[in-house]
């Protein structure tokens, strides 16, 4: 026989002051298989956690209903108290008469009826529970991650300071992502190489820590503490192992004027085989076979081959498929910058002057393509008047993307102090819509930009760019002294939005893990979990969840090393034990279950008579994939699925306690 | 006719005979000329049982989801194009491997209605046949290991005869017109579940009616119960129904059930593409998950 005992929380006055919670209590008094009922303060206070725990003793309570708010914020805390008295934390139910009831209804009436409609369902459904065991998942203390840029080295580098080994993957050649493309970064201006490379090199040197660049995540399957992952080894056609660095390869290959660099932005060429540039981490050049005259005519050229001393190169080197098994991952994928072309009007693609903020960061760096000396692509000369437009692509829904791409404001202001510094007397001018310069140091870098280094801030949106005499005439309003504006600049640099890696989407669907309509990768949530991703052992960072700076990517990598750090810590990890489960009876494999999981969390399970021959096949749900979603449970046309606490019975039950 | 007998029968011979299955289900002459009946050979002498014609109305897979016949492993069976899709859904289904079923498929140009059948109608036409016949895409099966032509002349079709015009009737009428017009043929329901059984797709060891933990339908044969029961077997059969009629032909108080399945075809192909039984290596239309899927939440 069931003894219910149900407790009613005031919430101060946040329940009580729209609910009649005394008339909840009357009524929980008068449903069949209720005890005890009481109404209190504030339930989550010591002293009503007592008083639930008292109850739960002294009237032998075989499950208790809390109308309190949401599971979200105390489901935990009464589980636990329960616990304490020997229930068995799957008893304890929520009606949530907080966010569902009284902070969105107004007429106290109706809004307690609701509330005691809720608590009538909550006690039908306890009835039914029945007592669930968490799962334990047994743990591989290794990570993996995905992308090499400053959030993936520093979440790595945490990591494997924690004693755990780590892979690391980088799709391209060298690690360093974005950040190592920068110059000077901003507020303190120091030179984001000089930053950056101690910490890839201490990459390559930790012991801990795995490197696999030039090198892309094929296949990731599995679950938290158990991921199998497939690492594709690209073709470098060098021995790593045997190479050296020295660079006598790539001086000597004749294809040094053929293929854009990716890393300077396609502001200079590189050769065949090639580091994509000095500082790289591993200092191990890759042959582009696509660019190589060996594999375009026939094997005829071989002068790296020649030129190398350790005879490292190799023409035959295939692909390789790498096999690893790791705990967690953290997804760490980056970002690209917005197409500038859709903006016919700026004429990116069309004027060589016109540059986007990479490629401009490119050109003040002195390991760029101009040695640090600011020089117009077109004919080399030194730009005396720069115009920098703002949120080209960002907060633009039409055009672009609705969102504040964050860094733009703050490298744009960079970008003019760095310019006047470099150029001595000249002037820079800024388009802008607002100004956003939110941490510490950047108002006042802002200022100073205009201040000291005379940047003039137009407020307003440029309507037009076109050349005109070796000179790209601007026009555009400023909307604050409401005339219009004609600059002739020497440069545009057009400070253009980011959008999640080319590819996110996808790496996303091979980790199940959920991304937004922009493709940038989704957190648990937004505010309390912002370095866990909705699936399991699968942990975010950088700019892949979304536009953020140099030291929020830091930090978002620590904020995840920490994370798989603290989830380390134990040998075994507890899943919740609400998840589907198969009445092995009435299966009859269809399979339609695992057609609708999206977690890959059912396969086929035989089972076998005494003598081992199988006499049916039937779903299996791994405990440690299924998240307790339900889409299965509606696809089985046999009612063979239910999930555990949430099962077709409770549903009906408490369906059924509103129609009487 | 003699002919096709002939070719069927040393197909079952030998298939029995080189041991490759231990049983064919065909059919066989019945007690009169107007009717055949199923048959279950697992001796080579007996194939010649086997037989063939415009009356073969049955549709045999059907047996395929029986234990009884399952226990016999690699198995035989003669098919209408019709019929052959249901066996290509349990392929993909999981119901049935391909390399355990041979597939005698037996090319077939319409099936005379079994009312008109019983009062001596001889004749295949276009106003003899099912309406199944007069939209069949499949007058010889899709997929076949052994196929055995016809005699019989192609089905001629006019084009005065609109199989199943009843659904544009009903599509055209109020949503209250239309529920009147169920609400009438369900009231005759009696619950035995006869469209069930002679369903080759429902094969559920355990249905849903039968599943009291909940009780998701109510058993009587009251309002509730029959339009329950009546829409949920729609809905299971929804996207996967290869609209062979055996459901409508077993019913014993005549509910118009083909309209139902039929509608649905026609609905999930409209709006999914999808039309089933053609493909064994296809997705059932909703067993899919999708990340592309047009709608948004599913990301």
């Amino acid at each position: 026989m069931s003894r219910i005992g149900v407790f009613v929380c005031w919430c101060g006055s946040n329940i009580a002051g729209t609910v009649d919670v005394a008339k909840i209590t009357e009524e929980a008094k008068k449903v069949p298989g209720v005890v005890t009922a009481v109404d209190y303060k504030y339930m989550c206070s010591d002293p009503g956690q007592n008083s639930l725990r008292n109850m739960i003793r002294e009237q032998n309570l075989t499950g208790v209903v809390l109308a309190a708010c949401s599971p979200h914020m105390h489901e935990n805390t009464f589980r636990k108290a329960a616990v304490k008295e020997g229930l068995n934390p799957y008893f304890v139910e929520i009606a949530n008469i907080r966010e569902q009831v009284s902070w969105v209804h107004e007429d106290k009436e109706r809004a307690t009826q609701k509330a005691i409609d809720l608590m009538k369902m909550m006690v039908e459904k306890v009835k039914r529970d029945k007592p669930i065991e968490d799962v334990r998942v047994p743990l591989n203390k290794r990570a993996l991650v995905i992308g090499g840029g400053i959030s993936g080295i520093q979440a790595a580098l945490d990591i494997a300071s924690g004693g755990v080994e780590v892979l690391l993957v980088e799709k391209e050649p060298s690690i360093g992502g974005r950040m190592i493309q920068l110059d000077e970064t901003f507020p303190t201006l120091d030179c984001s190489s000089c930053i950056m490379t101690p910490k890839m090199v201490e990459v390559n040197q930790n012991p801990n820590i795995k490197l696999y660049t030039y090198s892309e995540v094929e296949d990731v399957s599995g679950y938290i503490g158990n991921f199998k992952v497939k690492i594709r080894k690209k073709t470098k056609s060098v021995i790593e192992k045997d190479c050296t660095g020295c660079g006598e390869c790539w001086n000597v290959c004749p294809m040094h004027k053929n293929v854009k660099s990716e890393f300077n932005m396609n502001l200079s060429e590189r050769t065949a085989i090639y580091v994509p540039f000095p500082q790289a981490v591993p200092l191990v050049p890759v042959l582009d076979r696509s660019a190589c005259l060996h594999f375009k005519k026939g094997g005829k050229c071989v002068k790296c081959y020649e030129a190398c001393g350790p005879k490292c190169i190799d023409f035959d080197m295939k692909d390789e498929i790498v096999e690893e098994t790791v705990g967690a991952i953290v997804a760490a994928t980056g970002y690209d910058l917005m197409d500038n072309s859709i903006y016919g009007e700026y004429g990116y693609g069309k004027y060589k002057d016109v540059v986007s903020g990479l490629q401009f960061e490119r050109l003040l760096s002195a390991s760029g393509p101009t040695e640090g000396v600011i020089k117009r692509p077109s004919d080399g000369t030194t730009p005396q008047t720069i115009v920098f437009i703002q949120c080209v692509g960002s907060r633009d829904p039409e055009k672009g993307v609705p969102y504040c791409s964050k860094v733009c404001c703050m490298y744009t202001a960079k970008h003019a102090k760095l310019f006047a510094h470099k150029v001595h007397g000249s002037q820079s001018y800024v388009f802008y819509i607002d100004i956003r310069a939110t941490s510490k140091g950047y108002e006042e870098f802002v200022r100073g930009v205009m201040e000291q280094d005379g940047a003039i801030y137009l407020r307003g949106r440029v309507s037009k760019i076109y050349e005109d005499g070796g000179k790209l005439i601007v026009k555009g309003a400023d909307t604050l002294s409401g005339n219009q504006v004609e600059i002739a600049a020497d440069m545009v640099v057009l400070a253009t939005g980011v959008i999640p890696k080319n590819g996110a989407g996808k790496v996303a669907q091979m980790l199940g893990i959920s991304y937004d309509k922009y493709g940038f990768f989704t957190e648990s949530h937004p505010k309390l979990r912002p370095a866990e991703s909705s699936t399991a052992g699968i942990f975010l960072a950088g700019m892949a969840q979304g536009p953020r700076d140099i030291p929020e990517s830091v930090v978002s990598g620590s904020a995840a090393a920490s994370k798989i750090l603290g989830l380390f810590s134990k040998n075994e990890y507890e899943v919740e034990g609400t998840i589907a489960s198969v009445n092995e009876a009435t299966c009859v494999a269809c399979f339609y279950c695992q057609r609708v999981c999206g977690f890959n969390a059912i396969g086929p399970k035989e089972i076998k008579d005494r003598s081992g021959k199988i006499i049916k096949v039937v779903a299996n749900v791994n405990p440690g994939l299924c998240t307790g979603c339900g889409a299965c449970v509606n696809a089985c046309f046999s009612k063979s699925i239910d999930v555990k606490g949430f099962t077709d019975d409770q549903i009906y039950a408490e369906i059924r306690s509103l129609a009487i | 006719m003699a002919n096709t007998d002939e070719k069927l029968q040393k197909i079952a011979k030998d298939l029995l005979e080189g041991g490759e299955v231990s049983l064919v289900i065909g059919y066989t002459k019945g007690s009169i000329p107007q009717r055949m009946r199923p048959v279950f050979i697992t001796k080579a002498q007996d194939a010649s049982r086997l037989s063939f014609s415009c009356y073969a109305v049955q549709d045999l897979a059907v047996f395929l989801k029986k234990p009884e016949v399952k226990k016999f492993g690699k198995i035989g069976i003669v098919v209408k194009g019709c019929d052959e899709k249901a066996i290509n859904a349990l392929i993909q289904e999981y119901q049935l491997l391909r390399d355990d079923i041979k597939i005698i498929g037996m090319e077939c140009n319409g099936i005379i209605r079994q009312n008109l059948a019983d009062k001596g109608e001889a004749a295949v036409s276009e106003t003899t046949v099912y309406d199944k016949c007069l939209i069949c895409n499949e007058h010889t099966p899709v997929l076949y290991d052994y196929l055995v032509p016809s005699e019989n002349q192609k089905l001629n079709l006019s084009g005065n005869i609109k199989p199943y015009a009843k659904i544009e009737e009903l599509d055209s009428m109020s949503a209250e017109d239309k529920s009147a017009f169920w609400k009438k043929e369900f009231d005759k329901c009696l619950k035995c579940y006869a469209c069930r059984q002679a369903c080759p797709l429902c094969y559920c060891s355990r249905c849903i009616v039968e599943k009291n933990m909940p009780q998701w339908i109510d058993t009587n044969i009251e309002e509730t119960g029959n339009a329950q029961w009546n829409l949920i077997r729609a809905y299971h059969l929804s996207g996967r129904c290869i609209g062979c009629g055996e459901c409508e032909r077993a019913c014993p108080v005549n509910i118009p059930l083909m309209l139902i399945n039929e509608k649905m075809a026609r609905d999930t192909y409209s709006l999914f593409g999808n039309k089933s039984g053609l493909d064994i290596n296809a997705k059932p239309v909703f067993g899919v998950f999708s990340e592309s899927d047009f709608n948004e939440f599913i990301k």
